[in-house]
């Protein structure tokens, strides 16, 4: 049907005053600082749970729109009944306790499912995000929180344990950030402060335990100190380890004895699987002794340094390899061991030190040194390499990553001095050649005196 | 048509050997040896000022000389420029002398040309009919700056590179045609490869090839005009017709040829004791590095734009800075112009002293840039000073007020070296 152009001048123009009307609602809105709302009017929640909603009162829980608006679901579109299920129209509203899909929150110990209802779920989450893991809720019920909460159900009565963490206690209930949100609690850098709300708190964790040890309060500060926590908060470094790194994210849980060479190995790959195949690693284990932690500690883990290998008081190893006072069975041959990787160590820093003095020398002198600059690097990397090969707790595999830097630094050392000589060896050269180049001046002076003077010839410009 | 030597007329036969007889059979050099026999170099006090020139000549023929030796390793491209000028350095046989003999004798020459430049003029050598010898002399002078800005990037390393960057962000403040000129000088809106190889054109053939031209015109222009003698000189001397003079062969070119062994013995010295240095290889994406600076002959230029303000009057600070600079330039090349009468001279010398002592304290201000380099810069401001006035000294006359005033400047500059000097080693 076609339509005449008086028709379509006034279909044009009702469009553009309706266009006009949402655009001044919603500029009116945001310039009284409001959001506009994404709710509909006969929004069945907003009756209630909204403050200036006509059946609001004192008792009634509050969720406003404005909480909302940064919450990763409320982003994503969902609303109040997509996770508190019930009826979102007024017009077919029921009673919460009359309506069978209404998810009731009567308890910490219904929070996992409450949320698992949507994270567990493979066929939901495949909607809003694809790649997400479902698994979390059933992660959950292995951690360390999750056993105790079932375990508080199963045997107080039903009582659960309120001081156990929940879904909620970490990433919040209402205004929930999505995880690489910077402001989130679960974001890197945050991690330890939100594990610290609990952790941390003396009351809380006073009478608890795990293995029969007490939990203690003490870990937060502890690792505010280590070479963790300075790499992560000062150095900006978001891949430095925090508490769910090595405890676990959803199914938290302090890793066995056994387990936490395989927790430090997630990064320490390399001295991860060294220590795999040491023999020390099965002494630890028959005596107890919880790898990587033993000489390292757990939360104050502070910057390595070779001061720790040897047998000089400052040294680790001494704690056991103790001639006078030996423990877990350690023996003299494990102390000699020690003390001999160490020495040669210094051996190979000292090398270093020396080829370096020789190259900056060079340097200082003018000297082009850029290749056996460069080159010193590799005994750099060979050190850190037996640095690494300690793990083994063998000198041999030590000697052979020494033995590589001990190549270079010599390599290197004897081209700085080839430099150095060179330098004297220009001086030298200088000297000789001034020799002839002053003899021939001398040579023309004389034999210019002995040309005739033409003085008076008279010239003409 | 085959030229006969005629033994009445040229060095007897007898003393030639065959060689000689052979070329000069063949390529008439008796004409040559006629024009040597003739030529001769007249003798008064501003006479040593004549061998700047021929220093000059035997240092543009080292760079010569020793640039086509680096050219056979050298490798112009972002890639290699560094390694290469490394490898000349550290695995060539004597190639640390050829390219620190090379970096030092460009300077020198640039050195030696501001003197034969500040002599020339001090002596007024661009008088009637020398004028287009000053002009192709200020040219050459020009491009050896050049030579020194083109040749400045080639080992590709941060300080030049970042020099360079500065440099040509410079030219591209030129009003009007800045940023084509921009364009041209980079072969691109950044520093780049394409940059590096524009600059190895213009250093290894552009330049070279006009230097050839400019400086055979300047060496015929001498020839044909002979030696300028100052008219102070000519005077005292009872006019040029009665001046002393020396015969230029053996006389004069065995006195060049002391000052240029001193300089080939001066440039050995500097060469081993002070290696001219690689640095760092530059990185386009790195920052700028601090203290970056030109070569010493655009310190004064470089320090000036450094300290003029954001705003002079309604016009940008660099942009006032550039066009001072081009229009003194243009003042130096129109000396001969624009030196009319006794008037304009003293308006040109008082210009001149002004831009000399311009040139000192901001070469020595550029030098120095740091607050507590005072002591320093005091130094070399006093030792340049020293020299220019040293120059002065055969200008004036003996017994008399301005030389006994001149002796009291140079004794007293000689006295603020000494304190300046130590002053320093106490610190």
């Amino acid at each position: 049907m076609t339509k005449s152009p008086k028709q379509l001048v006034i279909r044009f123009a009702l469009l553009a005053m309706a266009f006009a009307g949402q655009a001044a609602q919603r500029g009116w809105a945001q310039s009284n600082g409001e959001r506009p709302s994404a709710l509909p009017a006969d929004y069945s929640c907003s009756i209630c749970h909204q403050r200036e909603g006509e059946l609001w009162s004192e008792v009634t829980p509050v969720a406003e729109e404005n909480d909302l608006a940064d919450d990763i679901h409320w982003l994503k579109g969902l609303r109040c009944h997509d996770c508190h299920g019930g009826s979102p129209s007024l017009a077919e509203f029921k009673n919460h306790r009359d309506d069978p899909s209404f998810r009731t929150l009567t308890s910490p110990a219904d929070i996992p499912a409450f949320c698992g209802h949507c994270h567990s779920s493979i066929d939901t989450m495949r909607k809003y995000n694809p790649s997400a893991r479902t698994d979390q809720e059933a992660e959950y019920w292995t951690s360390g929180h999750g056993r105790r909460l079932k375990a508080s159900v199963e045997e107080d009565n039903g009582q659960p344990d309120t001081a156990v963490a929940t879904c909620i206690d970490c990433h919040g209930s209402h205004g929930i950030l999505a995880v690489n949100n910077v402001n989130s609690p679960v974001f890197p850098i945050h991690v330890a402060e939100t594990c610290a709300h609990c952790h941390a708190d003396e009351t809380l964790m006073a009478g608890r335990s795990y293995h029969d040890r007490p939990l203690g309060n003490e870990q937060y500060q502890q690792w505010r100190e280590s070479v963790h926590a300075r790499a992560l908060l000062e150095n900006g470094n978001q891949s430095a380890p925090t508490c769910n790194d090595c405890h676990g994210n959803h199914g938290a849980m302090p890793p066995g004895v056994n387990s936490v060479a395989n927790a430090c190995g997630t990064c320490h790959g390399k001295i991860a699987s060294l220590f795999a195949e040491a023999t020390m690693k099965h002494q630890f284990e028959n005596v107890g002794l919880p790898g990587c932690a033993t000489c390292h500690g757990s939360h104050l883990i502070t910057q390595p340094s070779d001061n720790m290998l040897g047998m000089e008081s400052a040294a680790v190893c001494v704690n056991c390899h103790n001639p006078d006072n030996p423990k877990y069975g350690a023996t003299l041959a494990g102390a000699e061991s020690a003390r001999t990787m160490r020495a040669r160590l210094e051996q190979l820093k000292q090398e270093i030190n020396d080829a370096e003095t020789t190259v900056q020398e060079a340097e200082r002198l003018g000297m082009e040194v850029h290749g056996p600059r460069f080159d010193l690097r590799q005994a750099f990397d060979a050190l850190t390499n037996a640095r690494t090969q300690v793990h083994t707790f063998k000198p041999g595999p030590l000697d052979a990553a020494l033995d590589n830097g001990l190549k270079v630094t010599a390599d290197v050392k004897r081209r700085a001095e080839d430099v150095l000589w060179q330098h004297t060896y220009r001086r030298l050269w200088l000297a000789a050649s001034l020799v002839p180049i002053l003899l021939v001046v001398g040579l023309l002076l004389l034999y210019i005196r002995t040309l005739p003077t033409s003085a008076s010839t008279g010239y003409e410009e | 048509m085959s030229c006969r030597v005629k033994p009445e007329g040229s060095l007897a036969v007898n003393r030639r050997n065959r060689l000689w007889l052979f070329l000069h059979e063949r390529l008439g050099l008796d004409a040559l040896e006629g024009l040597a026999s003739k030529k001769r170099v007249p003798i008064h006090r501003c006479t040593p000022f004549y061998y700047l020139g021929g220093m000059a000549l035997f240092l543009f023929l080292i760079q010569i000389a020793t640039g086509i030796l680096l050219s056979v390793y050298y490798k112009p491209s972002p890639d290699q420029a560094f390694e290469s000028v490394r490898a000349i350095e550290t695995e060539i046989q004597f190639g640390w002398l050829i390219r620190s003999a090379h970096s030092w004798s460009a300077n020198l020459l640039v050195g030696v040309l501001l003197l034969h430049l500040l002599t020339t003029y001090m002596a007024r050598s661009y008088r009637q009919p020398r004028e287009v010898t000053w002009l192709t002399g200020v040219a050459l002078m020009g491009l050896f700056m050049a030579f020194g800005f083109s040749g400045y990037l080639l080992p590709w390393n941060e300080l030049a590179f970042f020099a360079t960057r500065v440099g040509t962000a410079i030219v591209g403040r030129i009003p009007g045609f800045g940023s084509q000129l921009l364009l041209l000088a980079r072969g691109g809106e950044n520093v780049t490869g394409d940059t590096l190889a524009r600059f190895y054109a213009l250093h290894v053939v552009v330049f070279p090839l006009s230097t050839v031209v400019l400086l055979g015109a300047h060496l015929f222009l001498v020839q044909k005009h002979g030696m300028s003698v100052p008219d102070r000189e000519a005077d005292r001397l009872g006019g040029a017709g009665k001046l002393p003079s020396m015969p230029f062969v053996p006389h004069f070119l065995l006195r060049d040829m002391v000052g240029w062994y001193v300089a080939l013995g001066l440039l050995a010295a500097l060469a081993a004791l002070f290696p001219w240095e690689l640095g760092e290889k530059a990185d386009p994406f790195g920052s700028a590095p601090e203290g970056i600076k030109p070569e010493w002959y655009f310190l004064f230029m470089f320090q000036t734009l450094k300290l003029l303000p954001a705003h002079v009057g309604p016009f940008e600070g660099e942009v006032v800075g550039v066009l001072a600079f081009g229009f003194s330039g243009l003042v130096v090349l129109l000396v001969p112009f624009l030196d009319r009468g006794p008037r304009t001279r003293r308006a040109l010398n008082v210009l001149a002293t002004l831009a000399v002592g311009f040139f000192i304290i901001m070469t020595a201000w550029g030098w120095f840039p740091a607050a507590d380099h005072s002591a320093l810069r005091i130094i070399l401001i006093s030792l340049l000073t020293l020299i220019v006035l040293t120059l002065l000294l055969p200008f004036t006359d003996r017994r008399t007020a301005i030389r006994q005033s001149l002796c009291g400047v140079l004794a007293l500059c000689a006295l603020v070296l000494l304190a300046a000097v130590g002053w320093e080693l106490m610190k």
